[in-house]
Formats: structure tokens, sequence, C-alpha cells
């Protein structure tokens, strides 16, 4: 057993310095930027699925609202049609006194001269 | 705390604690296969099985197309509608429920109370219901009665073209008129939606979907003008009436184009309700009926004697009496078995006659020397030419023929051709005849429908065919005669204030279902105007009118007249007429 050299005395207490040794921090950004990144792009998904899906729910909403005001164009497009039918205005047209001229006048232009020149008047009609 | 220690050195509370581990790693386990089956082995089958759940599928039924008139006025068009019905195992009240929807709908109430308490689990009870008239009933909540929507067809011009356009079925199918001929065209191609829907079935956004658009049908550009339609069909029931006849037919032609303006008949029918309210047949009698044309058919006999230089326009015709007999004793005896027995309408003494006087007056005995002259295999070769025994080619299908009875070791036949017996027409074939000799000999395919349009917008417009049948030398020859019919002959109630006519009348008895000829008359005036460059040929067919009216002068010519003068009016032809 041989005797091992005495340590030397260490000072008691306060700051000493540790040679050799470098003091390193842990590298938080990267991960940090990685989090906000990974944070920030599934908020985005939501957030960009929501939106899609908003705007389909509108555009679904939009498609309805078109099918009805076409419906409703074809129904005034009929009303249309129906009231312009001679069948419809032609008795209509007669209650209010609106009848074929017992005379037509026809009048024939001559185009040599400035103003129309009636060349034959009052020739009798069919009705 | 004491810790117990067995003999052996174990410690019961962690043999416990072991156990309970071991089961629950068990139970995780069991549960992570699971995941892992349901997950990972089984994944595709249950994605798949739900995604069946999910999916729906729905045919987009395609628009059926439009049909206009020539100045865009809507004539036929598919609207949304309301179907009503019900699932009788539901209705809690169906007599009350009977009786309150069948008397709001027009439904017998008996019918309808059958209906609701049959064994089937879907009955109609009312299909294509108004909109607004389905949601108030829909809004007394009865339990069972449900609606859907269906789309129904309009027609906002009412009978006025319904024998042209036709109609569809319930289901929206084609059954009569431009309808079914356009068929194809018309209903357009289905198409189908496959989405996503949830537990509301209400489409996912996001979710599988997949829509093929249904490609609307064709619309349909006609000839026809509505406020001419209207009117012609309006002075064909004045004399319906008047002359207490059985139908009236008339057929107006644009010359040059051979574009049907007009087309209609009366009685008429309602295309929505398809019921006619006597009960008529729907069939258009001017393109599908055939009757002896009578005395019009002269325009082609004396025609064709000119084209062949057979005849001048001048040429004397001596001693022509007012009655011939072909077959001897045919005349003796008023019996019909015996052909061959030709008379005039009036009776007159025996003088000689010009081709042009025997036109003018109609005479049936002049004509028939005008067609011995002739020769029956010359005049048959003209009956083709202007288009008589074979379908014009009009787009309405179901067209008829005609007849042309000239059958081998018929002795009379040629006769009784020549003057409008022995040979049936549709009153479309005489108008188109007609429409050839005022189209300065060029005949021309009548057509309905002028153009086609699809969704793109792109245009298919209809082929017209067209051949020489006269010359226009001869054309313009037959027009004064015609013109001479109008203004001194057997046609002057045709005449039309301002513009030169001309036309021809005719008058033919009607053949009785025994095979001879009855007193009854189809009286016709066939016509164009004006006459030195005609635009419009009109035909008019009055079916049996009274003893009164039973000439085609009496009944068919003011008739041809009243549709003549708005027609041109219509078409804005200057007057050639005045004095």
């Amino acid at each position: 057993m041989s005797a091992r050299p005495q340590k030397a005395a260490q000072p008691e207490g306060g700051l000493r310095v540790l040679r050799g040794r470098k003091l390193r921090r842990p590298a938080i950004a990267p991960w940090m930027i990685m989090a906000l990144v990974g944070v920030t792009a599934f908020l985005g998904l939501v957030f960009a699925r929501t939106s899609l899906d908003n705007s389909a729910f509108e555009l679904a909403e939009l498609n309805r609202a078109i099918a009805e005001q076409v419906e409703i164009n074809g129904d005034l497009n009929i009303d249309i049609a129906s009231l312009e039918n001679p069948a419809r205005i032609a008795p209509l047209a007669e209650e209010m006194g609106l009848v074929i001229p017992e005379k037509t006048h026809q009048i024939l232009v001559d185009l040599d001269r400035n103003a129309p020149q009636v060349v034959q008047a009052s020739q009798e009609g069919t009705q | 705390m004491a810790v117990v220690t067995l003999r052996s050195g174990i410690n019961p509370q962690r043999v416990r604690l072991a156990l309970i581990g071991i089961v629950l790693l068990l139970a995780w386990s069991v549960v992570a296969w699971r995941l892992v089956q349901v997950q990972i082995v089984m994944g595709p089958e249950v994605a798949e099985r739900g995604l069946q759940q999910r999916l729906v599928s729905n045919p987009l039924p395609p628009q059926r197309g439009k049909i206009f008139d020539r100045n865009g006025d809507l004539l036929a068009m598919t609207v949304e509608s309301e179907s009503l019905f019900a699932v009788p195992g539901q209705v809690e009240e169906p007599l009350w429920v009977a009786q309150q929807f069948g008397t709001l709908l027009g439904v017998d109430p008996d019918v309808l109370y059958e209906r609701l308490t049959s064994e089937k689990d879907f009955v109609y009870i009312k299909r294509q219901v108004d909109a607004d008239v389905a949601d108030e009933l829909l809004a007394l909540k009865v339990r069972g009665v449900y609606s859907r929507p269906e789309p129904t067809r309009a027609y906002p011009a009412g009978d006025v073209a319904s024998h042209v356009v036709g109609f569809v079925d319930i289901d929206g199918v084609g059954q009569e008129g431009l309808e079914i001929i356009y068929e194809n065209g018309l209903r357009g191609i289905p198409g189908s939606e496959l989405y996503e829907r949830d537990k509301d079935n209400i489409p996912i956004p996001q979710g599988m979907s997949n829509i093929v658009p249904a490609v609307p049908g064709v619309d349909l550009n006609t000839t026809l003008d509505l406020p001419l339609q209207y009117q012609a069909q309006q002075s064909c029931l004045a004399m319906v009436e008047t002359a207490q006849a059985e139908a009236c037919w008339v057929v107006v032609l644009e010359v040059e184009t051979g574009a049907v303006l007009a087309m209609t008949g009366a009685p008429s029918f309602d295309p929505e309700t398809r019921s006619a309210s006597d009960g008529s047949p729907f069939s258009n009698f001017n393109v599908r009926g055939i009757y002896e044309p009578g005395s019009t058919q002269k325009l082609i006999t004396v025609a064709a004697a000119l084209e062949t230089g057979a005849v001048q326009v001048g040429t004397i015709f001596p001693d022509i009496a007012d009655v011939l007999e072909l077959r001897e004793g045919a005349c003796e005896f008023d019996d019909d078995d015996i052909h061959g027995c030709y008379r005039d309408f009036d009776e007159h003494e025996t003088m000689d006659m010009t081709v042009a006087d025997i036109f003018v007056q109609s005479s049936n005995v002049g004509t028939i020397n005008v067609a011995e002259v002739l020769g029956q295999d010359r005049m048959v070769e003209y009956i083709h030419a202007f288009g008589l025994g074979a379908p014009t080619g009009i787009d309405f299908g179901a067209e008829a023929t005609g007849m042309l009875n000239f059958a081998a070791g018929c002795e009379t036949c040629w006769a009784s051709g020549a003057i409008g017996y022995s040979v049936a027409v549709s009153p479309l074939q005489m108008a188109a005849a007609y429409a050839a000799i005022g189209n300065d000999g060029i005949w021309t395919t009548p057509h309905i429908v002028s153009s086609t349009v699809d969704a793109q917008g792109s245009t298919e417009v209809a082929g017209i065919e067209t051949r020489y049948v006269v010359s226009p030398e001869t054309a313009a020859l037959m027009r004064e005669l015609l013109a001479g019919v109008v203004e001194r002959g057997t046609g002057q109630n045709g005449q039309v204030d301002g513009y030169r006519v001309g036309g021809k009348t005719g008058t033919a008895n009607k053949l009785g279902e025994d095979g001879r000829y009855m007193e009854a008359t189809r009286a016709s005036f066939v016509g164009m105007a004006p006459i030195d460059d005609p635009k419009v040929v009109v035909a008019v067919v009055i079916d049996g009118p009274s003893h009164e009216y039973r000439t085609g002068g009496a009944s068919a010519a003011p008739v041809f007249a009243e549709v003549m003068e708005h027609a041109l009016h219509r078409l804005g032809v200057t007057p050639d007429g005045l004095e």
C-alpha cells in the first residue's frame, strides 16, 4: 500500500474558475421556430379548411338560390308568354273597342316627290 | 409502514401490481390489436363501407328544350312543379285527407281515399301541382303526406298551336306533334351527381363529389307565326260554327322557302290537359289526313297540259256540254256503281270554251277534255312531280302519302283524277303544289322547324330540298288563270282588299263508309298572293259544311281571304291590287 499525495487544500466557498469547460446553453431557438411554424401551419390548415367549408356552404347556398331564381325566371317567362298569347289579348282588345277598321286607307308614296301623296284612299275594307 | 415479505422473499404487493400491469397490458394489447385490425387490416374495407353509407347518387334530369315561334314567342317550356305523394301507412285520417286534398286539387275524393287506404308504400295524391298550391297543402303538416319536385311542360299559347307543337305525357315524353318528332333532341342527356352526405342528408363540404352535368335539350325555332296562327284558328272556328261544319283545316306556306307560317284547325285541343272540348282526335289533319281535292286538282292537270305543249291557254275546246258520259249508260241512272258520268257543278248550255274559260269556270267536262289531250301517263307524271302520292318530307312525321288510283284496267280513273277524284291528298301536299306555281315552278319541301339551338348556342338549320316542276313561263300562266278564278270565276269570295289574289276552289263529295259518294262535301280553296310575285300560299279545307256552304267558294274562300289578308299584313307585303 503506497501513500497518496495529499490534495491541495481548496478554498472554501466563493467563485472558482473551471478550466477546460465551456458553458453551453440549450439551442431552443430552432425548436421554437419549428414549433411556431408547425403551430402556424396547423392553424393555417384549420383556418383554410374552415374557410373552404364556409365557401362550400356559401356556394351551395348560392347554387340553391340560382336554381330558385332560374325557376322563378321560368315561371315568369311562362307568365309573359301567356300574357302575350293572342288568344288572351284579342278578346280583351275587342272588349276595349279595338276592332279592325271597316275602311282601310292605302297610301302610295311617290318617291320622286318630296312629300307623300295620297293616290287612293278610303277603300272599303274587308270587315 | 411495515413491508410484509414472504418467507420466499416475494413481495405480494409487487405481485399484485405486476398482475394488474399484465392485465392492463393485455387489455391495451387487445385494444391495440383491434385498432391495428380495424385501422390497418380492415382499414380499406371499413373506409369503403363508410364511404358507401355517406355517398349518394342522384340522376340529374336534363332541362327539356323550349319551342319558339318565328318571333321568339314561347310555345312550349318546362318548369318545375311539385308532386304530392303519400305513404298510406303513415296517414292517420285518410278520409279527411281524401276530402280536403281531393277538393282542393280536383281529384275525386273516393279515388284518393282508395289510394290512401291501399296496402302500397307509396301513392301519388296528384302529380305536377303548382308549387304555391303544394306549399299551402304541405303547411297543413299532415302526417304521411310529402312532396317532391317534378318538371312539368307548359304551353303558354294554349290550343293555338297545339296541332303543331303537340304535347308530352305526364313523364315528359313527347307524344304528339313536334314534341314527339324532335323527342331525341328536345329531351337532352341526363347527368348524375355523386356526393357525400351527413346524417341530415346535407352534402359534406370537401367530401367526395362527382357531378356529370345534364346536357339540356335543344331549343326549336319554328317557322310558325303565332298571331297568324291564332287568326287562322279563329277564322276556322268561325266558319265551323257558321257552316255547321265538322272541321276546318288551314295551312299557310311561305312560297319561296316552304316555311309553314301557320298550320291549324278546328276543333282544337288543350295540350296541357291533353283534352279536346268535343273529344276530337289530336291528329293534325293538315299533314296526316287525306281528302279528295276536287277542282283544286285542276291546277295540276292544266299546268301539265300547258307545260307539255298539249294545249295553249287560248286553245278552244268546242261543244263543251255540262255532262260527259264516258261509259255507256253511266248518266242514265243515278247509280254510283256505274262510274263514268261527269257533270259540271252548274248547268250550262253547250258552248266553245278556251282552256282559260275551262279553268276559271271550273268546268269538269272541259278539264276532262284537256286531260284527254294530255294523256293519262303524262298527267300522272306531273301529279307525282307536284308531290302528290308521296310524303312532302315535312319535319312532322307520320305524314300521309295520299292515294293515286290509276289502276290498270280502270277506264275512267284518268278522267276522275283530272278533276280531283280518284286521288287523295293532304292539305299540305296541295299547298306545296300551289306554292310551286307561286315560286316560278320550283317545288320546295315544307318545313316547320327553321333551326335547332343547343346549349352552346350552336345552330343547326333545317335542310330544304327544291326541284323544278314546271317552267317559270307555265307557272306565270297558271298564276294568271288562278287570278281569273278569283276575279271572275268561282272563287270571288277569296278576294283580298288591296291585293291581286289567285286561287282555286274545290268541292268534292265525301265517300261514305259503304264506298258511295254522299251529299256531304269537303269544300276547299287554295290560293296565293300577291299574284305577280306570290309570297304566301293558303290552303283551306272545310269538312262537311251545311248545304248552303257546301262549295269551296262559299265556305273555304272566305276563310282563305281572312287568313291571307292577315298573312300579307304580318309579312308586310306591299299591296299590288290598287285600282
